[in-house]
Order: structure tokens, then C-alpha cells, then sequence
């Protein structure tokens, strides 16, 4: 029994959180048939039980530390499992599977590497690994092209987008590296207000660049590439400080947009679609895409249509690329805020366990891994919007997709580690 | 019979966007209390206590709260700013790492001391330990 109230706070919000994944199946199974039928409710009771198993797990493991972090990305979760059963019921039963993979590797990060400083030891391997999986799409056998993208590896019929893998390598290689060079990055000598960079020790920001810019190229990626650098710069920032840096980055990435942009033709159907989507001849063509996304925007309103009374199906692959429209459709302006307000807390969660973790690593660490989760929200709910160009990133935990969900776990694992490691040292609850 | 389930229809939806804002509201209750009560319980990761200083600031006693990473120095832009004419303007750095303190010389003119030693480069600290910065000796407490 004192085990249910070990960490109480988590087990309260799984109980709204397993509400709320009850409610949104029941109103989009009973919206699309007039009956109800009772077996749809297999879906949401397999993942209540799932995150609950998780919280336990935490529990057993005597984990100290935060609370806030699970729930949340179990209620991200079920609001993705809710608009996969109403977008693309076909694949629901896939999702619910990928859920499963997600929390056992959610688990493996937990238990495996048994001290998490030690990985920063290895941040060479976790480099190399990174790059390996991010060529691994254009060899011959295991490499898919879908859409005219070709960033999938596939063994049979599972396929996985080793990207989402290699964003998490990215970020401990660079809280290794940085944590190790920092001092000779952020002071660097000064030419008037102009600091003259360690060339040396920036070697990697360049040679991250170049490689960015070559993923865009060959496997015509850009979302990937963007948060590439994204990540990069953000970190670059958090170690040093140094706000030029963060410049002379953005202008680097401005000259590679405009380069890419000249040089091929899928990006530049991307910003087309973007500046005028509704010019005659994009319209029905490459733009109808982003049109129709703006017009399941423009009908939710304020409280939106209902979940299951929309139209969100008109839009192409509605599922992966803009589940966001579909949710601000159905559950209107208040739905999406608090759709948006959950990012946010999440992200300014991992944010506070940054600044408390005892270690730079640490720090570097989780501050990054929570840079991911904002800038891939931001990228893709502006280009939903119409923002910023369109790009084939993932809403964090609710858009359909495997390896997405995956690795969002285990991002969240070891925000949890951080922070029951800073608990410890701390000696706080 | 058709007016009543289109009513419970509508109750179910907006019965998802009330659970949608009352778990965001409790999940921020959440994070409040768990900023109070870190705040309240945490303690330092170390401390470093003034032991012995010719000037009078800081003076004899003094304790300063370490974090993960601390620059010792005379520019007022340290974490642990020493007014001393001995230390350099960006002299040491103390740091955590692997749960273990190390102390970082900068390049300092006259030197880093740990226990009345000159180190190198980088040198393991541990609780007791007593660092001197130019004329200020400081020792490491938990």
C-alpha cells in the first residue's frame, strides 16, 4: 500500500490522464458509428494500463526526482492515440504497438546505462553511431524512399527513421564535447565587440554544418537538417553563452537556405507552397495540402467542431503531417492552446532539471533534450500554420509515427534520470 | 432517443476539452509544488568558506553556495569574486564532475594552491581541501 504513494503527485495526474484518454475514445468511436461499440475501448484501457505499469516501475526502482514529466507525456500520448483512432483507424492498432516498443525502451534507458555520466565518456561512439544512422537510409538493401524522401531504413515491413535515433546521440555527443571544451569556446579573444573563435575547437560546428547541409541534399530532408542545426546552436548557447556564435550560425544557415533553395527543386516547391499556397496553379496541386490545413484551422473556432464532427480527412496524410490542424479543428482555439501549453510545461520541466543538474554534462544534457521537444513543436506547429515553410517533422508524442513515439520516450527516460540523479546528489525528494 | 444521444455526444466532447484543462492545470499545480519544495529542501552542492584573507572582503567566514560550475576571479563577473590584487581577473574554476569537485587553474601569474601546493592544470578536490587564490584561502565544506 505505501507503495501506490511513493511518488503521489504522478499517480494523480495518470488518473485525469487515463480520463482523458477514456473520453476521447468514447467521442470519436460514438461519432463515427451511431452505435457504441464497447470493444473500441480495448485501445485507451491497454494504454492506461501501460503508463501505470510505467509509474509502478518508477515507484519499484525508488526513484526520486520528478513527477511531472511521465504524465505529461502519457497525456501527449493518449491525445495521439485518440486522433490516430480518428484519422486513420487502420493504423491504430500499430500505434498501440509502437506504444508498447516506446515504454519497454522507455524502461531499457532507465535500467541500462547504469551511470549516466559515464555516457559522456563514449560521446566519440555516440558521434559516430549518429553519423552511421544517418547515412544508413542511402545504402542500397535496408534504405527506403517514401515521398520523395529518402530517410527510412527498412528490415522487411517495420521501418524506422533512423534520424529521430540520431537527434539524441547528437545531443550527449555535444554535452560531451562541450562539457569538455567549453572554457576554450566561451572565452574566446576579442576583437573589439567581435570574439575571434578557437578555430580549432570549431571545427565541428562547421563540419556539422556541412554535413546538415549534405543530408538536406541527398536524402532531401530538410526538417531533419533544421533541427540539425537547431539543436547545435542551442546547445553551442547554453555552454558558452556566447550569443555570436548563435549569429554567425543563423547566417550560415540563411546562406544555406538560399544556396539550397537555387540548387533544388524540392525545396523550393516547399517555400513556394509556403508564400503562396493559394496562387491557381498550387492550389490543387502541391499547395492543396497546406490549403486544406488552413481551412480545418479557420473551422474550428473558438471551442471547434467536437471530436469526430470535423472534417479533418480532407486534408493528405491529415495522420503524420498535420494532426495539429486536425486537433485545432475539433477541439478549437481552447483545445490547441492547452494542446500548447502542455508542450510548454513539458519543455520548461526539462528546462528547470537543466539548471538543477549537478554536473555540466548533465546540464548540457537535459537542457538539450528538452530543446528538442520545443523546436521540433515550434517547427512543425509553424509550419502547420503557415508560419515557416512546411516540414516533415513530427509533433512530439501525438503525431502518428514509430520511431517518432520511440525515441520521444526515451528522451523523456532520461530527462527522468537526470532529475532522480540530481535528487539524490541534492538530497531532496 | 436521436435528440438524447446527440446530447451525450456533445456532453463526451466538451467532457474532453474540461479534462484537457483540468489536467494542465493539476499538472501545473504539480510543477509549483515541486519548485517550492526544491527550492526549500536543496542544498548546496558544496561550499567554500573563507579561511584567511589579509583585506577585508570577503571577510573570514564567509560562505559561498557552489553550483555545478564555479569561476573563481577578481572581475567582478565571477561566481566567486575575490577583490584581491594577488588573483588573476578570470583565475579558477571549480567544478563537479562525476559526483567528485575539480579545481581548474586558468592560466592564473601566481598559481593556484590546493593544501598549500601549487597544482598544474586540473586537480581533484575533496571535502576539507583548502584552495588558495591569489591571498585568499578557502576550504571546500559539503
Amino acid at each position: 500500500m505505501t507503495l501506490l504513494f511513493r511518488r503521489p503527485s504522478e499517480m494523480r495526474l495518470l488518473v485525469w490522464v487515463a480520463a482523458l484518454a477514456v473520453t476521447g475514445s468514447v467521442a470519436v468511436a460514438a461519432a463515427e458509428k451511431t452505435a457504441f461499440d464497447r470493444s473500441q475501448l480495448a485501445v485507451p484501457v491497454a494504454f492506461i494500463v501501460l503508463a501505470v505499469g510505467l509509474h509502478l516501475f518508477l515507484v519499484v526502482r525508488g526513484f526520486r526526482g520528478d513527477q511531472l514529466l511521465l504524465p505529461m507525456a502519457a497525456a501527449l500520448s493518449a491525445i495521439g492515440l485518440v486522433l490516430v483512432q480518428r484519422l486513420a483507424s487502420s493504423l491504430l492498432a500499430n500505434q498501440l504497438q509502437w506504444t508498447l516498443i516506446a515504454a519497454g525502451a522507455f524502461i531499457a534507458t532507465i535500467l541500462i546505462p547504469r551511470d549516466l555520466t559515464a555516457l559522456a565518456r563514449f560521446k566519440w561512439m555516440w558521434a559516430l553511431l549518429g553519423v552511421a544512422l544517418l547515412v544508413s537510409p542511402l545504402l542500397p538493401v535496408i534504405g527506403r524512399e517514401v515521398n520523395g524522401a529518402r530517410i527510412w531504413i527498412g528490415v522487411g515491413r517495420v521501418t524506422f527513421e533512423p534520424w529521430e535515433a540520431v537527434k539524441i546521440l547528437l545531443v550527449i555527443f555535444f554535452a560531451g564535447y562541450l562539457e569538455e571544451y567549453r572554457e576554450v569556446i566561451a572565452h574566446p579573444r576579442r576583437f573589439g565587440p567581435i570574439p575571434i573563435p578557437p578555430v580549432p575547437y570549431l571545427l565541428p560546428i562547421l563540419a556539422m554544418w556541412l554535413f546538415a547541409m549534405l543530408v538536406v541534399v541527398f536524402e532531401k530532408d530538410l526538417g531533419a537538417a533544421l533541427l540539425f542545426l537547431g539543436i547545435f546552436l542551442a546547445m553551442l548557447y547554453l555552454a558558452t553563452g556566447e550569443s555570436f556564435y548563435t549569429l554567425i550560425g543563423i547566417v550560415l544557415m540563411l546562406i544555406g537556405g538560399v544556396v539550397v533553395y537555387h540548387a533544388f527543386g524540392h525545396v523550393q516547391v516547399r517555400v513556394d507552397t509556403w508564400l503562396k499556397p493559394f496562387s491557381e496553379d498550387l492550389r490543387f496541386g502541391a499547395g492543396y495540402q497546406i490549403v486544406q490545413g488552413l481551412f480545418a484551422l479557420a473551422n474550428g473556432g473558438l471551442f471547434g467542431a467536437g471530436l469526430g464532427n470535423g472534417m479533418p480527412d480532407r486534408i493528405p496524410v491529415v495522420w503524420s503531417d498535420f494532426v495539429f490542424n486536425a486537433f485545432a479543428e475539433e477541439t478549437g482555439f481552447a483545445g490547441a492552446l492547452a494542446l500548447l501549453a502542455l508542450y510548454l510545461l513539458f519543455v520548461y520541466r526539462g528546462m528547470l532539471i537543466a539548471l538543477r543538474a549537478p554536473t555540466p554534462f548533465l546540464q548540457l544534457m537535459a537542457g538539450g533534450l528538452s530543446f528538442i521537444v520545443a523546436l521540433q513543436t515550434l517547427v512543425i506547429v509553424g509550419g502547420n500554420a503557415r508560419l515557416i515553410p512546411l516540414t516533415g517533422i513530427t509533433l512530439p508524442f501525438v503525431a502518428y509515427g514509430g520511431s517518432s513515439l520511440v525515441t520521444n520516450w526515451i528522451l523523456v527516460a532520461l530527462l527522468i534520470r537526470v532529475s532522480d540523479l540530481t535528487a539524490r546528489v541534492r538530497g531532496t525528494e | 432517443m436521436e435528440i438524447t444521444f446527440g446530447v451525450l455526444l456533445w456532453a463526451v466532447r466538451i467532457a474532453f476539452l474540461l479534462l484537457l484543462y483540468l489536467f494542465l492545470f493539476r499538472a501545473f499545480g504539480v510543477l509549483q509544488r515541486a519548485m517550492a519544495t526544491e527550492r526549500a529542501q536543496s542544498k548546496p552542492l558544496g561550499t567554500l568558506v573563507v579561511e584567511r584573507n589579509p583585506s577585508r572582503t570577503p571577510r573570514v567566514g564567509e560562505r559561498f553556495a557552489l553550483r555545478a560550475t564555479n569561476a573563481i576571479g577578481r572581475d567582478a563577473g565571477n561566481d566567486i569574486s575575490l577583490p584581491d590584487e594577488a588573483a588573476s581577473a578570470r583565475h579558477a574554476t571549480l567544478e563537479m564532475r562525476d559526483e567528485e569537485w575539480w579545481i581548474e587553474d586558468l592560466g592564473s601569474t601566481n598559481g593556484t594552491l590546493v593544501n598549500g601546493a601549487r597544482i598544474e592544470k586540473r586537480e581533484r578536490v575533496r571535502f576539507g581541501d583548502e584552495i588558495a587564490v591569489g591571498r585568499v584561502a578557502m576550504r571546500l565544506e559539503r
